[in-house]
């Protein structure tokens, strides 16, 4: 009996460390209580890279601002280490360069050190980050997009470093890459190690006015109208052209002018391309294939396929469902039009549901649902060549920045820039990030998340003004999109944003009705080929295989 | 005799080269490497990271010789300083006049019609954003009182011509500026002569102003070409080149090249197309316009 | 002038002159208050339709004012740009108008309107092209981010103007004063020095005005080649395009920003600006 119990409370334990919930201390203790062997116990836990977390403490009161620490940091940081020093770090001037700013009076009071942060235009930054690299080495770090990724790995050796040889120092802040959602440790990773610290972590997924979707007047006449229940929300790609067409047109939020049943901006050069990346996924990508962009093996371009056409064609569907000025919007316009309560659905990062609680910014507070993207049933699989049937496709993605910083090789003073990196990265500071919107972060790592998945609290969340069943709704959509078995490959070669670029100005032509999407779609892959003949083929069949770890 | 004459020719000569050496050697000195390096990088291909990595004869200029996005930038730019210029040039020039023959309140006029040349265009254009946009802007709501709907920023020719209307709002002013001192350079005895002969202003305008204040008008007609071909900030600034490529100027397609996605080989290619283009038409420009003087 | 001039037009004409002239005036003024207009809105007020009156239309507020002045980068890009509109409008000077005399007065192996249009062709080349050489250049000499290296830069640029613009002042003011002097023994230099420069101020005038204008609103190699301590206002302007596109409220504040200093300055200017034109009359 008592071994029954032993053993059920035991497999509880091992759950819960397993899911992340219970530290590797604790159940360490509280296995070794109930008699289990060191030796069994060693067969369970993965050989755990990273400082030894048996040396963690929850959190010290001479260091508030980084929890949890361990010992050797608290000793370490008794005697001010970085006096006197002083790093350089290149941030782009936005949100996530307000986000830094604000840990760096922090970082600063507990080693000593000093860090100076220049602000730079985001038109400039990739410029400016590659020509230092090449020519000044003035900067330590540099907060990068993740597609610039490509760029970093064409020299013989990278221009950035491997962080793990610090990961293993438990004199820095302790954060653990294995606390990340698989899908965005990627981002920060390449070919199995990490470069990048934790900081943002970007993916975009289906807001929408669930109020609206949920008022019986609109779900009759959807009934009516349609033949079928007004999905609340959205799960195929048909059911959100439906919602979306039938939203159009018409006063459904009682301000006396027509509203529109989706918000998608175009703007070339402001990042309205994503919005076609996300909604194509789950057209080309699917459990039977991974690849969104080029052939393994000949390098050839799959923008051109009969996946991405479809895609493409459905795409230019939603145009009437938005105003006709929406291909000339920036990103922020495209949020206005949903904030200030005029669409019913948009496809987009985190900011939009941290506005939606702005009353400034806002007037649809509460009334935000989220979902992930809707998937399809059929997709269709480029290397094969051949539709393949799914009951629902649901494909999972990272679009965006996922803005952070790596470290530069030429810099001269590593561990002091690492120590700072860290520093934003422990768990207490990556929460404060999150939940506080002047930082533009959106969640990467699994402790973020409210339980079962993580221990992120709603209260703080709600502090900060949001809304707390829009915070768990949000977090929980996230969380989905980020752990979808299939995900969108992010494009890490070099020259991503020129490739990015073609496409865009592609897509925003056939949104202007300037051409058609077949002939812009093969157009697109012209151009591609073009730019991989510049960078050299192999080189870049071998970078794009490379960029998948 | 002779001896004076060959010092103070000597003299001379020491004088004039000393006073336009500086200007000449630093021009030369400072433009000689990065051109120099342009037309380098324009037979090579470059790549970042590597460096050029291979050199590929005239292949760069080909490319660029053949695209059809090429020459239509070149197309819609020629296009955006034929507008934009003459009616410039108009209107700078006749509010000059206006100052000139002495319109009361000229020191307020003066420095309010100078001060959009102290702009920066970039901040221009996305103002312009904001007045063009048929959510909410100026613009949209004027015309909109008259039941006047114009797609200003989803189209092409609205994008251009709200480009247009910007840059002639921020431009007129250089030309407003030459001419004020080109006009008032003029002795107030040919104005008042003239004015006794023919009594009328537009003679005077006509046969008086013009004609004397045409050199200086030439060198602006020029200057705002010149500048006008490579505009960037502001069109970009207002439509990224957008829809699709269809307000994409000339720089605004270099900018991306060079800067965005480091493709100096065909930046550079790009540049010296351009650069020889432009020359020829500009010199041609001058000489016709010079012709007319001397 | 002013008297026979205008005394002698009809009211007519004077009526019209005057309606040309403050109907210029608004087309200046609507966007300079449609750009104050926009740094009191809060973002989701300047997509708002019918938001245009403040107060009226929507509620003020100076949130995009207090965080832009609270920005300590702004006022730092406001002194770069003051300091390196000065200082290359000086070295143009300098350096430009020597040249611009020069070619305007004397005959050389190369005719001078040839030496002229080569000036001019400085001008042809779309930066953008030559962006890069110039940054490598100015790193080999530790001149990135610096207002030396803008200086210089911006220099190279602008000398064709002052070259240009004064060759032709010159070459038309004070000849027959000049050769007076010559006959009275006057050396060249003071004839260039205490006849020439002092005869054509209001075009050394115009001439500082354009290219101080031109390097308050370069932006390309402002943030290409600054970062932090040299950074000018386009550069700080460019910054208000974030990752999620323009702070069209935060742009605005700093278009004001950026054309104030100048706007002032040019106030005070003007009135040396007025005494240069009458000095061409009083000449007589």
């Amino acid at each position: 009996m008592s071994q029954d119990r032993s053993r059920e409370h035991f497999q509880e334990l091992a759950a819960g460390f397993l899911a992340g919930r219970i530290s590797r201390r604790h159940f360490i203790g509280q296995a070794a209580k109930l008699g289990i062997s060191a030796a069994l116990l060693s067969r369970i836990m993965t050989s755990r890279a990273y400082a030894a977390d048996s040396n963690l403490i929850d959190s010290s009161p001479d260091y508030p601002n980084e929890s949890p620490i361990t010992k050797e940091r608290i000793a370490f940081l008794k005697n001010k280490p970085y006096k006197g020093q002083t790093i350089n770090v290149m941030v782009l001037k936005a949100t996530v360069g307000d986000g830094l700013k604000y840990w760096v009076p922090k970082w600063e009071e507990e080693t000593g050190g000093k860090v100076n942060v220049a602000e730079v235009p985001i038109d400039t930054l990739h410029q400016q980050i590659f020509s230092d690299l090449q020519t000044t080495h003035k900067y330590d770090t540099y907060m990068t997009g993740a597609w610039f990724y490509g760029d970093f790995f064409v020299p013989k050796e990278p221009y950035i470093i491997d962080v793990g040889p610090y990961l293993k120092d438990p004199k820095y802040p302790y954060w653990n890459p294995d606390d990340w959602i698989p899908a965005m440790r990627t981002l920060y990773s390449w070919q199995g190690k990490v470069y990048g610290v934790l900081f943002d972590g970007d993916a975009q997924i289906l807001y929408y006015r669930r109020d609206v979707l949920e008022k019986a007047e609109n779900q009759q006449k959807f009934k009516d109208k349609l033949g079928y229940d007004l999905p609340n929300p959205p799960k195929t790609t048909k059911e959100m052209h439906d919602v979306a067409t039938f939203f159009t047109g018409w006063d459904w939020n009682g301000d006396g002018k027509d509203d529109w049943g989706i918000s998608l901006h175009a703007k070339v050069n402001e990042q309205g391309f994503f919005h076609f990346l996300t909604l194509a996924a789950p057209y080309v990508c699917s459990p039977n294939n991974k690849y969104f962009w080029f052939h393994p093996e000949t390098f050839k371009p799959l923008i051109n396929s009969e996946g991405h056409l479809r895609a493409l064609e459905d795409y230019v569907k939603f145009l009437p469902c938005g105003p006709k000025e929406a291909i000339s919007w920036t990103l922020g316009q495209g949020w206005s039009l949903f904030l200030a309560g005029h669409a019913v659905m948009e496809p987009t990062w985190g900011d939009l549901p941290t506005f939606a609680q702005d009353p400034k910014e806002s007037t649809v507070k509460g009334k935000v649902g989220a979902t992930i993207i809707p998937g399809t049933s059929e997709a269709f699989d480029p290397i094969k060549g051949q539709w393949d049937k799914f009951d629902l496709n649901s494909v999972g993605n990272t679009n965006g920045g996922s803005w952070h910083c790596v470290i530069s090789r030429f810099s001269k003073k590593k561990e002091v820039t690492y120590d700072f990196l860290a520093f934003m990265a422990t768990k207490k500071n990556a929460i404060y990030n999150c939940t506080h919107g002047f930082t533009g972060v959106q969640p990467g790592m699994k402790f973020e998340y409210f339980p079962p998945v993580g221990t992120g609290k709603v209260e703080e969340w709600v502090e900060q003004g949001w809304d707390p069943d829009e915070a768990k709704r949000y977090l929980d959509a996230y969380y989905q999109n980020l752990s979808l078995p299939v995900q969108e490959t992010y494009l890490r070669i070099p020259g991503a944003a020129e490739y990015w670029h073609e496409l865009d100005v592609r897509v925003s032509a056939v949104l202007a009705g300037q051409t058609q999407p077949k002939a812009a779609l093969d157009d697109c892959a012209q151009a591609w080929e073009r730019i991989t003949e510049r960078y050299g083929r192999d080189k870049q069949k071998k970078l794009y295989a490379e960029s998948f770890a | 005799m002779e001896a004076t004459a060959s010092v103070q020719s000597k003299a001379e000569r020491g004088f004039k080269y000393a006073l336009l050496a500086p200007a000449v050697i630093w021009v030369i000195g400072l433009t000689f490497f990065p051109i120099l390096a342009a037309v380098h990088y324009s037979f090579a291909n470059y790549v970042l990271g590597e460096g050029i990595t291979g050199y590929v004869g005239f292949d760069n200029y080909a490319r660029l010789l053949t695209d059809s996005g090429f020459w239509y930038s070149i197309f819609i730019t020629v296009l955006y300083v034929g507008i934009t210029v003459p009616i410039e040039v108009c209107a700078g020039f006749i509010l000059a006049w206006l100052i000139t023959i002495g319109l009361p309140g000229r020191s307020f006029f003066r420095p309010v019609l100078t001060a959009p040349l102290f702009t920066m265009e970039v901040a221009i254009g996305y103002l312009g954003v904001t007045l063009f946009t048929d959510q909410g802007g100026l613009v949209s709501a004027l015309l909109g009182a008259f039941g006047i709907q114009i797609p200003w920023l989803s189209t092409a020719a609205g994008g251009l011509a709200a480009a247009m209307i910007l840059d002639i709002w921020i431009w007129t002013p250089f030309v407003f500026l030459m001419s004020l001192a080109t006009l008032s350079a003029i002795p107030n005895d040919i104005y008042d002569a003239a004015m006794l002969e023919s009594s009328s202003h537009w003679q005077v305008f006509r046969h008086v102003a013009v004609p004397l204040a045409w050199p200086v008008l030439t060198i602006a007609i020029l200057l705002r070409v010149i500048e006008g071909l490579k505009s960037f900030g502001l069109p970009y600034a207002l439509t990224s080149g957008g829809p699709g490529t269809s307000t994409q100027l000339f720089s605004i397609m270099a900018d991306l090249t060079t800067i965005q996605f480091t493709d100096f080989g065909r930046g550079s290619a790009m540049g010296i197309i351009y650069l020889i283009l432009a020359s020829v038409v500009i010199s041609y420009f001058f000489k016709q316009m010079r012709k007319r003087i001397e | 002038m002013e008297n026979l001039l205008w005394a002698n037009s009809r009211w007519g004409s004077k009526l019209l002159a005057m309606a040309i002239a403050c109907l210029a005036a608004v087309w200046v003024a609507v966007p300079f208050l449609w750009a104050i207009g926009n740094s009191l809105k809060t973002h989701a007020d300047i997509f708002k339709p019918g938001a245009i009156i403040p107060f009226l239309q929507f509620t003020p507020t100076l949130d995009a004012w207090r965080d832009v002045i609270g920005d300590p980068q702004a006022l730092n890009c406001l002194f770069s740009s003051a300091l390196v509109g000065v200082g290359t409008t000086l070295l143009v000077l300098l350096i430009g108008t020597p040249a611009a005399y020069s070619l305007a007065r004397f005959e050389f192996k190369i005719k001078s309107k040839d030496i002229t249009l080569w000036f001019l062709s400085q001008r042809v080349l779309p930066p953008v092209v030559v962006l890069t050489p110039f940054y490598i250049l100015l790193a080999e000499f530790g001149l990135i981010d610096t207002w030396i290296g803008l200086i210089l830069l911006y220099s190279t640029f602008n000398l064709a103007f002052c070259v240009v613009i004064m060759r032709d002042i010159f070459r038309d003011v004070s000849k027959e004063v000049e050769e007076a002097a010559r006959i009275e023994g006057a050396s060249l230099w003071q004839i260039f020095w205490m006849i020439a420069l002092p005869l054509s101020l209001d075009g050394l005038i115009v001439t500082a005005f354009i290219v101080f204008a031109f390097c308050w609103n370069e932006a390309l190699f402002a943030s290409a080649v600054t970062s932090q301590h040299a950074a000018t206002m386009p550069a700080f302007i460019l910054a208000s395009r974030s990752t999620r596109g323009v702070d069209f409220n935060f742009a605005a504040v700093n278009t004001i920003l950026a054309i104030a200093p100048p706007v002032i300055l040019s106030f005070f200017v003007q009135r040396y600006l007025a005494r240069g034109l009458s000095f061409g009359a009083v000449k007589g």
